[in-house]
C-alpha cells in the first residue's frame, strides 16, 4: 500500500505534464480541426461555429504548399539522418578505439555546441551565412570562390549543417556510452581471432550498439520532422525559404498569418499522425530485422 | 526639479490606477476617448491637429509596425483578445480579410451620404463588399513612373508612354550602360504585379455571383507575366527584392533609371534619399492601349468590432479623410505624398507638399489626372497577405532562374484555394 502511494506520488509529475502539455493540446487541436467559425457565401455575414467534418483535412491535403513542405522535410530527413547517425557513430568509434588523442577534450568540444540553444545556434550560423556579414564568405571571395549559402539549392544543406553542428556531439555521447558497455572479453576474443581495429569497429562493435543506433535514429527523425527554428531564422535573410517551408512553418503561417485556426489544427494533427506512423514503421522494420 | 515625497506617492498611486481604467469610456464630463493604431507616417501630427481642433473627442494614438512587419498580426491578436483599438489602419488588399474575420465592423450606416459625396467612388468601391462598407479609404494611389530626369535628358531618352516603348528603352539602357538598368522587377512585389495586371484588365477576384471567383492567371495576367518574363530573360531589368539593401544601392548609386510605384512613393523617396533632390520627376505609368492604370498602395480606416464609441470613431475618420487640415498636417511632416481620396483636398495637398525635390513639378496635378484613370472593377481577395507571400516565393525563384512568373501566379492560386475552402467560403476557380 505504502509502495503504491510512493509510486503514485513519484509518477504524478510525469502524468500531470503528459496531460497538460500533450493530451490537452492534442485534444484541443483535434477538436479545432473539426469545427470552424463559418459564414455562408462571401463570408461577410455573422459567424457561427459549425461542425465541418473533414473539410479542413481535405483543404490541407489538397494544398500544394503543404505537400511541398512535407516533401522538403522528407528530403531533409534523407540527407540529415544518415549523416548524423554515421557521423556520430564514426566519432564515437574513434574515441572508443583510442585513436583520438586528448579524448576528454575532443568529447567536450564536440558536445559543447549542443549546449547552445537552437535559436542562438541558428543566429550564429545566420551571421556566418549572410553575404556582406560573413567572414567565411569574405574568405572564399578572396580565393575567388563565389559561394552563396542561402541560394536556391544550398539552403537545405545549410540547414542540415546547423542541425549537425548542434546535435552531433550529443548523439556521439550516447554511442560512446553504449560502446563502453560492450563486454571487453568479446573484443579481446576478436583480437585473438585476428580482427584489426577497423574490422573490429565495423563487425563487432557496431552490431553490438544497434539498440543505441535505432534509438538515436528515431529521436533524430522525430526531431527533424518538426523542423522550424532554423528555417524561420534563416528566412529573414533569404527569399528561398518561404513562409510555408516546412510543415511546422505551414502550421504557424496558417494560424498567425492566415488566421485560419481550423486549417492550422488539421495540419498539426496530420503532422502528428505522420510522425507517429513513420516512427512506428521504422521501429517495426528494425525489430523485424532483429528477429 | 525637486519632487516632494507627497507628489511621488501620489504619482505612484495614480499611475497603476490610470493603467487599470479602461479608455474608450466617457469620463465624467470629459471628452470621449478613442484609440487609434496606424503605421502611416505623419499620423501623430494628424492626431495632434485633430485633438486640438475640438474638445469632445480625444484620440490616443499608437504607432504600430507596418502590416507585413507584424502590424496585421498585432491587430488580429488584439481582436481575438477583445481589445482591438477603436480605429485601425488597413491597406486595401487586406480589407476583405479583416471584414471576413469580423475585425472590421460593418459601418454602412455610419458612413453618411455627406461623407460619401466627398470621396472618390472608385476608392469606396474597393472597401465595399456585399453592399456593405467595411472601411473608409484615406488615399488612393495610382501607379506612376518615377524617372531620373538628369539621366533621361543627358541621353535624350523620351518618356515611354506605352509598354512597348518601355521595353525598347530597357534594351537601349542595357546596351548603353553595362551597370545600369531601366527598372527593377521586384521579386517581393506581388502588389506591383497586381497593379500591372489590374491595369491590363485582369480580375483576380470577382464576387458578383455571390461566390469568390478566383482566377489569378487570367488572360490579361498572362500577358503581363509574359511581358516581364521577357524583360527578365533578356536581362534588361534588375530582379531582386525592392525592400532590400541591394535595391537601396541600385537607386542610391544611380544604377536604376525608373521606379514603378504608387504616388505615395514620391514622399518615401524624398525621405530616403535627400541627396538625389532635383534628379527625379514623375510621369504617367506606361499603358497597353487604353489609358487606364491600377493602384499600388493606399490605406483605409476601419472601426473594429471592439470599439465602444463607433460614432466618435467615425467622426475622427471623417475628419482624417476629408478635412484639409488633416492632409496638411500629414504632408507638412515631410514624409508623405499620399494622394487623398477626397478630391476636395487635392488643392490643399498640392500646396502643402514641399515641391523642390521634384524640381517644382506639380505632382498633385499629375496624380489627379492619373487617379481619374484608375480601371474600374478590381476586387481584392479574402487572404491577400498569404496569396501575396506565395506569389513572391515564386517570383524569388523565378528571379533566381528557376520557374517563371506565370508559374508563381498559378502557385499563388493553388496555395490560396485551400485556405478559402477551409474558411467555409463559397468559391469557384476560373481559368488558370
Amino acid at each position: 500500500m505504502k509502495g503504491k502511494l510512493a509510486c503514485a506520488i513519484l509518477m504524478a509529475p510525469f502524468f500531470l505534464l503528459l496531460v497538460t502539455v500533450f493530451l490537452i493540446p492534442t485534444g484541443t487541436a483535434i477538436w479545432l480541426s473539426f469545427f470552424a467559425a463559418d459564414q455562408p457565401g462571401l463570408g461577410f455575414g455573422p459567424e457561427r461555429t459549425v461542425f465541418v467534418g473533414l473539410r479542413s483535412y481535405v483543404a490541407v491535403l489538397s494544398d500544394p504548399t503543404f505537400l511541398n513542405g512535407l516533401g522538403t522535410v522528407v528530403l531533409y530527413c534523407l540527407i540529415y539522418i544518415p549523416l548524423m547517425v554515421l557521423g556520430a557513430l564514426v566519432l564515437a568509434l574513434l574515441l572508443d578505439s583510442g585513436v583520438a588523442k586528448l579524448r576528454s577534450w575532443a568529447q567536450m568540444s564536440l558536445y559543447l555546441p549542443h549546449a547552445v540553444p537552437g535559436i542562438i545556434a541558428a543566429l550564429i550560423w545566420l551571421y556566418l551565412y549572410t553575404p556582406g556579414l560573413s567572414p567565411i564568405i569574405d574568405l572564399f571571395a578572396k580565393a575567388d570562390i563565389q559561394i552563396n549559402f542561402l541560394g536556391i539549392h544550398t539552403v537545405l544543406p545549410s540547414i542540415v549543417n546547423i542541425a549537425l553542428w548542434s546535435n552531433l556531439g550529443y548523439n556521439m555521447v550516447i554511442f560512446y556510452a553504449a560502446l563502453q558497455a560492450v563486454p571487453r572479453e568479446v573484443l579481446e576474443a576478436s583480437v585473438v581471432d585476428g580482427a584489426g581495429p577497423v574490422k573490429q569497429a565495423v563487425r563487432i562493435k557496431t552490431p553490438l550498439v544497434r539498440g543505441a543506433i535505432v534509438t538515436v535514429g528515431i529521436f533524430t527523425l522525430i526531431w527533424a520532422l518538426q523542423l522550424f527554428t532554423e528555417p524561420v531564422l534563416l528566412s529573414q535573410s533569404t527569399p528561398m525559404i518561404s513562409a510555408r517551408f516546412s510543415p511546422s512553418m505551414y502550421i504557424y503561417d496558417a494560424a498567425f498569418t492566415r488566421n485560419n485556426y481550423g486549417l492550422a489544427a488539421a495540419a498539426s494533427v496530420i503532422l502528428l499522425a505522420f510522425t507517429i506512423a513513420l516512427s512506428y514503421g521504422v521501429t517495426r522494420w528494425t525489430n523485424r530485422k532483429a528477429a | 526639479m525637486r519632487l516632494s515625497r507627497r507628489t511621488l506617492l501620489a504619482a505612484g498611486l495614480t499611475a497603476p490606477l490610470a493603467a487599470c481604467s479602461t479608455p474608450q469610456r466617457r469620463g465624467a464630463g470629459g471628452p470621449v476617448e478613442i484609440t487609434f493604431w496606424s503605421a502611416l507616417r505623419g499620423s501623430q501630427q494628424v492626431v495632434d491637429a485633430f485633438n486640438s481642433s475640438q474638445n469632445r473627442i480625444r484620440v490616443i494614438f499608437q504607432q504600430i509596425p507596418s502590416g507585413g512587419q507584424g502590424g496585421y498580426a498585432k491587430l488580429s491578436n488584439a481582436a481575438r483578445a477583445g481589445n482591438a483599438p477603436d480605429v485601425a489602419t488597413i491597406e486595401y488588399p487586406q480589407v476583405p480579410g479583416f471584414a471576413i474575420d469580423g475585425v472590421a465592423r460593418d459601418i454602412t450606416d455610419l458612413v453618411t451620404d455627406r461623407v460619401k459625396q466627398k470621396l472618390l467612388p472608385q476608392a469606396l468601391k474597393l472597401t465595399t463588399f456585399d453592399n456593405r462598407v467595411f472601411s473608409v479609404p484615406l488615399d488612393i494611389e495610382p501607379m506612376v513612373l518615377h524617372y531620373r530626369v538628369d539621366l533621361f535628358e543627358a541621353n535624350g531618352f523620351k518618356i515611354p508612354e506605352t509598354w512597348d516603348e518601355f521595353a525598347d528603352l530597357a534594351r537601349t539602357v542595357r546596351d548603353r550602360y553595362p551597370d545600369k538598368k531601366l527598372t527593377l522587377f521586384p521579386t517581393d512585389g506581388a502588389m506591383q504585379f497586381a497593379c500591372f495586371a489590374w491595369q491590363a484588365g485582369a480580375k483576380w477576384f470577382d464576387t458578383s455571383n455571390g461566390k469568390w471567383h478566383v482566377s489569378l492567371a487570367d488572360e490579361p495576367t498572362q500577358k503581363v507575366a509574359a511581358y516581364w518574363q521577357k524583360l527578365i530573360d533578356d536581362d534588361v531589368v534588375f530582379r531582386n527584392a525592392s525592400d532590400s539593401k541591394q535595391h537601396d544601392a541600385q537607386v542610391g548609386q544611380d544604377r536604376v533609371l525608373t521606379r514603378l510605384s504608387g504616388a505615395w512613393d514620391a514622399g518615401a523617396q524624398m525621405r530616403a534619399r535627400p541627396a538625389q533632390k532635383g534628379k527625379w520627376r514623375i510621369a504617367p505609368m506606361p499603358i497597353w492601349d487604353r489609358p487606364v492604370v491600377g493602384t499600388h498602395g493606399g490605406s483605409t480606416f476601419a472601426i473594429t468590432k471592439d470599439s465602444g464609441e463607433p460614432e466618435a470613431a467615425m467622426e475622427f475618420i471623417e475628419w482624417q479623410t476629408t478635412h484639409p487640415d488633416a492632409l496638411t498636417a500629414r504632408l507638412k511632416s515631410g514624409t508623405s505624398s499620399q494622394y487623398p481620396v477626397a478630391p476636395g483636398l487635392v488643392e490643399a495637398g498640392g500646396k502643402a507638399f514641399p515641391g523642390e525635390y521634384y524640381g517644382g513639378q506639380d505632382i498633385y496635378k499629375l496624380f489627379k489626372q492619373e487617379a481619374d484613370k484608375i480601371r474600374d472593377g478590381w476586387v481584392w481577395g479574402p487572404r491577400m497577405t498569404a496569396t501575396q507571400k506565395v506569389m513572391q516565393d515564386g517570383f524569388a525563384r523565378a528571379g533566381a532562374g528557376e520557374g517563371t512568373l506565370i508559374d508563381a501566379v498559378r502557385e499563388a492560386q493553388s496555395g490560396t484555394m485551400p485556405d478559402l475552402k477551409a474558411l467555409g467560403l463559397s468559391t469557384e476557380e476560373g481559368a488558370r
